[in-house]
């Protein structure tokens, strides 16, 4: 019988907040869920446009990711979210790296995601630096 | 559309004051140099969009007046009801094209959020408290197949009109939203397909003209500037030329790779004027454009992309182009970034802002297709000299700029879009923004920093916030516009 809620642990990587495991169900995002338990996360557009609700997927399952040639996640997200729309803010690039849309995307298994305006700066450098 | 036509029987200049005409602001932009009071607050877009800080968005009333005892503070916030909203641009329900209308006033602000796509009416009627009215839902605005809210002008009955930088989905094409004077959504207010792009606009009524400028689709340029966009051609260089009354199209030019990010857009203030200018932002050049009369007998020169018409045609041609700089910290040459350009009222100067390399400037616009530079202060950026007033460091250089209407004192603050100062200026969101001041000699051409004045946002009670786009209470140099 397929779970109606999955464990999402949000953690903030570049600020000194506390981790928190939120329950999600299968048909609310994750921002949502967020905001019922009264935890702030960054947001704009709330349609997958923006960018600006960016998480990235650090563990699906319990699964520790391996690491990328950058230290970052490579877990694909194809499996752990299921869209509610199409996530326009997101690039091939950052899709194959694990950076999911928390405005549009609801869990499909127990994950854990880093979280926080610091992620969404990750999306894109300075060019000229 | 509203009915905006150009009135036979505008009254000549300086005739007017105060008491002669019956709606908002003032008979000519000369009256408004005469009659206009110095500025003693300015209402400032204030975001905390994109950060950690658990606030919403709000509009900062600032005193600007030097005899106050809150003289450079934030004596009044406006909260906005939601989070996520990035204010940016915001305008007035009336400015003074509305001069003759009896019975409508300069009284409200609408304010949207450029990422919700929510938009605010704040009731400005008491100038140092205003309150917040009136709310229209992203939801109600994506019933028309619009987001992405940026700039806002009235038009001359009392409606609204608002350029959208997208479709509902975030994706091209924009159009423009029209509210009606009751501030409920009238409809769209082009034929859908006119324009692709879209970003800010300027009329001129008495010519029967508009212009608009293009940025980007929204899901392009919200999550950050990424080179691999421009190399895609995602990012706008055309500007289009209006017919005012139907709402069209009448014709597009290209302005091409030193046309880049054509972002604010200017007509000069006289009402009898087609000259005006852009700034191309990624691109670093400014743009003079004007109707041509005579280009049904010439063939089309290299500015234009368009084939002469027997009517005439508008003409644009680069006329200012800022060079890149090296820099030790920078892989490669930094572009300047002109982020904003206004016009100060009497039509005599062109000012503007450059983002990256920390510039103010402005420019003697007599001639408008020979803009001589006047002046420049080098402050804030990468390679402002002054990067501190007041012991307090600046974490980003000057963006969007606002003029006394005596030209006299040039403001600005220094946020440009959350997502692009997180790449640019990091440190912006750690420290806030700040807003500051130039003392001009329109005389002699000349600018001067005003090492007195100092408002930070960096102090904000929920944490350091940015600042954005300057308005006074009772018009200013980017939103009022003659008949
Ligand atoms: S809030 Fe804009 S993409 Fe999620």
């Amino acid at each position: 019988m397929v779970r109606q809620h999955h464990d999402v642990t949000l953690e903030w990587p570049d600020a000194d907040r506390e981790t928190r495991t939120i329950a999600v169900s299968e048909d609310e995002t994750v921002l949502e869920a967020a905001k019922r338990a009264d935890i702030a996360l960054p947001f704009g557009c709330r349609t997958g446009a923006c960018g600006t609700c960016t998480g990235r997927l650090l563990e699906v399952d319990g699964a520790e990711p391996a690491a990328g040639d950058d230290g970052r996640s490579t877990v694909g997200i194809d499996g752990a979210f299921s869209y509610r729309r199409s996530p326009r803010a997101l690039k091939d690039r950052h899709r194959d790296a694990g950076y999911v849309l928390l405005c549009i995307a609801s869990p499909r298994a127990d994950c854990r995601i880093a979280v926080g305006a610091s992620v969404h700066t990750e999306l894109v450098d300075n060019p000229w630096k | 559309m509203s009915d905006a036509n150009t009135p036979s029987d505008v009254e000549p200049e300086h005739e007017h004051d105060h008491h002669d005409h019956e709606g908002p602001g003032y008979a000519t932009p000369q009256a408004a140099i005469e009659e206009g009071d110095r500025e003693e607050l300015a209402y400032v877009m204030s975001l905390y969009v994109g950060t950690d800080v658990d606030a919403p968005d709000f509009v900062a009333v600032v005193d600007l007046d030097p005899d106050s005892e809150t003289y450079c503070e934030i004596v009044d916030r406006i909260e906005l009801p939601n989070r996520g909203d990035e204010l940016h641009h915001f305008g007035w329900n009336a400015c003074s094209s509305s001069c003759h209308m009896e019975g409508l006033e300069r009284r409200h602000l609408i304010v949207p959020g450029q990422r919700s796509s929510r938009i605010h009416v704040i009731d400005a009627k008491d100038r140092r408290n205003p309150e917040l009215v009136e709310v229209i839902e992203p939801e109600e605005v994506f019933e028309y197949d619009l987001s992405a809210p940026h700039t806002v002008h009235c038009i001359p009955d009392g409606e609204i009109l608002i350029s959208m930088l997208g479709d509902a989905d975030g994706e091209l094409p924009g159009g423009f939203l029209e509210l009606n004077d009751d501030f409920e959504i009238e409809g769209r207010w082009e034929p859908p397909g006119e324009i692709e792009m879209n970003y800010d606009y300027w009329y001129q009524p008495r010519q029967n003209v508009m212009v608009s400028s293009e940025w980007a689709a929204p899901k392009t340029y919200y999550p950050g500037f990424d080179l691999e966009d421009v190399e895609a051609g995602n990012y706008g260089q055309r500007l289009h030329f209006w017919d005012w009354e139907d709402g069209t199209v009448e014709q597009t030019i290209d302005l091409g790779e030193e046309g880049l990010i054509p972002l604010e857009v200017r007509f000069l203030h006289t009402p009898e004027s087609t000259h005006g200018f852009v700034g191309a932002a990624l691109s670093s050049n400014v743009f003079h454009f004007w109707r041509d009369e005579s280009a049904a007998s010439r063939a089309a020169d290299d500015a234009s992309g368009d084939e002469p018409r027997a009517t005439g045609e508008y003409r644009a041609e680069k006329v200012i182009d800022f060079e890149s700089r090296e820099h030790d910290d920078w892989d490669m040459p930094v572009p300047a970034l002109p982020t904003d350009i206004l016009i100060s009222m009497d039509d005599r100067y062109l000012f503007g802002s450059n983002w990256l390399h920390g510039e103010v400037w402005m420019y003697d616009i007599s001639d408008p297709s020979n803009p001589r530079r006047a002046d420049s202060l080098s402050v804030g950026g990468t390679f402002g000299e002054v990067q501190e007033v007041q012991g307090r460091e600046l974490s980003a250089g000057p963006q969007m700029i606002q003029l006394s209407l005596d030209g006299e004192r040039l403001y600005w603050t220094t946020s440009l879009f959350s997502s692009w100062d997180e790449q640019f200026y990091p440190e912006e969101g750690e420290r806030g923004s700040v807003m500051l001041k130039a003392d001009i000699d329109p005389r002699k051409g000349t600018m001067e920093l005003d090492e007195d004045f100092l408002v930070d946002w960096g102090e904000c009670p929920a944490g350091p916030a940015r600042a954005h786009e300057i308005r006074w209470p009772d018009g200013d140099c980017t939103s009022d516009v003659w008949q």
